[in-house]
């Protein structure tokens, strides 16, 4: 059994506080799989209630309470000439005693298979009869809990494992010449970032299918390592997760096979899924992607550019697929429109965050890469800008990156952006896009998946590799 | 109809219109004939793209200076995207197959029968 409290502001005379939400949180934190969740109200003005939350039904309850019980008809309770020991801020409350007797204190709400077991229309609420005031409920989650290693599975372990199988499925049937070169590609490590948030979105609506939204999971990731062979081709790189790339390794022409194998690959298993909506999103997502890299390109030629031209690229290249992943999970899951359109704008601007903190990694000596590697393949890059921007720095870096590039210009850049004022506001802008994805989050209905999603956005701007 | 479909989905493509791409398209249009005729037009552009895009790339030759490749992966993501829009599941599949197959040859080195036909016969999946 676990034992807690619930804690909240009310802020209004009288209230209904919808708790179901953090209800739910609290399930999945627990890991309770079979059980009860029980509340008490640990005030004598504030009830509990199970009831529809819609607001001109929770209006008629507070008319009715106030016609039950009117605020002004004479209570003993407030006549403090006759009471003893009373405090000296004591409130003038005896009709909200008495409304609160006509309630209930106590609240039992059953789990079944880790889910809160609630009807379409209820919810679960702390009625404030005497606010606005700070408050608690005592709960209690009891009954069968997941074990610790099976909770992690259903917070995320054994559904990445899930991924990981499914991938190494599809490479083995491959021939090899394009297998080998994406195994090695993926056995070098990668975030599984994206994949991550399918298989997290696919929770959210009703039809949750692990082993379908593994398969779609799987085709994102390959999408991704596909653009990524070409994106190295283009770029010159060497190297990507400490290995030669595609290019480097194999030639440009087998790169452009690899990629263009695993890009069609990607779009068959998402075809083969047979959801409109998935297959729809996942190809604007694409389309995006590749105009996004011809712009980038393009804007090469005025590196280090600006902020609109950097937010405009990157919403195309990195954050498309953020927003695609996300929609595309809650779409297989046959999630409402309302959901899948916060989830998508989740998605968008926790693409933008982690490509600025991709940004910063590239000035970060800690984080195992060659530090000023996107100064060097003068790909767009936030700090740059800002660092361009900036009175005191600005003027050499921009000579700088006017000129050739040797190690000693690269490392001289590098050294100008961190001396700079650069880094921290990338990060604080990072930080306030990751603020504002989580916020997307606030109205929609995540059936207890909220505090991984928000943990999820937090970590992937607060890194450092 | 068609000419405003055109007009929209060759936004950033314009300039292949005169280098090929125009010809490919006539000759899938009459590929396209079985299919609902208010997806052919997507359907026979697709086909096209997949094409143009595949030879701009280099794919079985010699790689495209990057700009090049980077404009032949965005005619095949909008090829990807007309179909979703326009194509039935297995038509997307069968496209989507082509171009493994190609791809995979062109990766081992082994050479493959015309895209063009092999294209035509894609559209037979959905007929």
């Amino acid at each position: 059994m676990i034992s807690g409290r619930l804690r909240f502001e009310t802020s209004r005379a009288m209230e209904f506080v919808d708790l179901t939400r953090r209800l739910r949180d609290e399930v999945r934190r627990s890991g309770l799989r079979n059980g009860r969740i029980h509340l008490q109200s640990l005030h004598t003005t504030l009830g509990l209630a199970i009831n529809e939350n819609e607001p001109l039904l929770l209006r008629d309850f507070q008319k009715l309470l106030e016609r039950l019980v009117p605020r002004d008809a004479g209570y003993e309770h407030d006549d403090f000439s006759r009471r003893f020991e009373i405090a000296v801020d004591e409130p003038v409350n005896g009709h909200a005693h008495c409304r609160q007797l006509l309630l209930t204190g106590f609240a039992t709400v059953l789990v079944e298979e880790g889910k809160v077991l609630l009807g379409r229309w209820q919810s679960v609420f702390a009625v404030e009869l005497d606010g606005p005031r700070h408050r608690e409920l005592a709960m209690q989650l009891d009954g069968e809990f997941v074990e610790k290693a099976g909770f992690e599975e259903r917070d995320g372990n054994g559904e990445a494992r899930l991924v990981e199988i499914e991938l190494a499925r599809q490479l083995l049937v491959d021939p090899d010449p394009v297998a080998l070169p994406m195994r090695r590609l993926m056995e070098a490590g990668g975030k599984r970032l994206r994949p991550r948030l399918v298989q997290l979105t696919s929770q959210v609506g009703p039809r949750h299918d692990p082993l379908r939204a593994a398969l779609l999971a799987a085709a994102v990731e390959l999408l991704h390592n596909a653009t990524l062979i070409h994106d190295d081709y283009v770029d010159e790189s060497t190297h990507r997760r400490g290995r030669p790339t595609v290019a480097a390794a194999e030639g440009a022409e087998r790169a452009i096979a690899v990629g263009d194998f695993y890009f069609a690959k990607a779009t068959r298993l998402i075809a083969e899924i047979g959801n409109a909506g998935v297959t729809s999103t996942m190809a604007e997502a694409l389309e995006a992607i590749c105009a996004s890299q011809i712009d980038d390109v393009a804007l090469r030629g005025a590196f280090p550019g600006d902020h609109d031209s950097y937010l405009s690229v990157v919403r195309g290249k990195t954050a498309a697929l953020f927003a695609a992943a996300c929609a595309s999970g809650a779409l297989l899951s046959e999630a409402p429109a309302d959901v899948v359109g916060a989830l998508r704008r989740y998605g968008d601007l926790l693409g933008v965050a982690f490509q600025m903190a991709d940004d910063m990694v590239d000035f970060s000596p800690s984080s195992g890469k060659p530090v000023g590697l996107d100064i060097r393949q003068r790909v767009l890059s936030l700090p740059l800008i800002y660092a361009a921007e900036d009175r005191s720095v600005g003027p050499e870096v921009r000579r700088l990156l006017e000129g050739s590039l040797g190690d000693d210009e690269v490392g001289r850049v590098a050294k100008l952006v961190t001396s700079s004022d650069a880094l921290r506001r990338v990060g604080e802008e990072a930080r306030g896009l990751v603020d504002a994805a989580v916020r997307e989050l606030e109205s929609i209905e995540l059936d207890g998946l909220r505090p991984t999603l928000v943990s999820l956005a937090r970590s992937a701007v607060d890194r450092t590799a | 109809m068609n000419v405003q479909v055109l007009d929209r989905e060759l936004e950033r493509l314009e300039g292949l219109w005169a280098d090929g791409l125009s010809e490919s398209y006539r000759s899938y249009l009459e590929a396209v004939g079985d299919h609902e005729p208010s997806a052919q037009t997507k359907l026979a552009l697709a086909a096209a793209l997949i094409e143009v895009g595949l030879r701009l790339q280099g794919l079985g030759g010699r790689a495209a200076p990057p700009p090049t490749l980077l404009m032949g992966d965005l005619c095949l993501a909008r090829a990807s995207r007309l179909l979703a829009d326009a194509a039935s599941q297995s038509v997307q599949v069968a496209f989507a197959r082509t171009i493994e197959g190609l791809s995979a040859a062109a990766a081992s080195g082994n050479p493959s029968r015309p895209v063009r036909e092999l294209l035509v016969h894609a559209f037979t999946a959905g007929a």
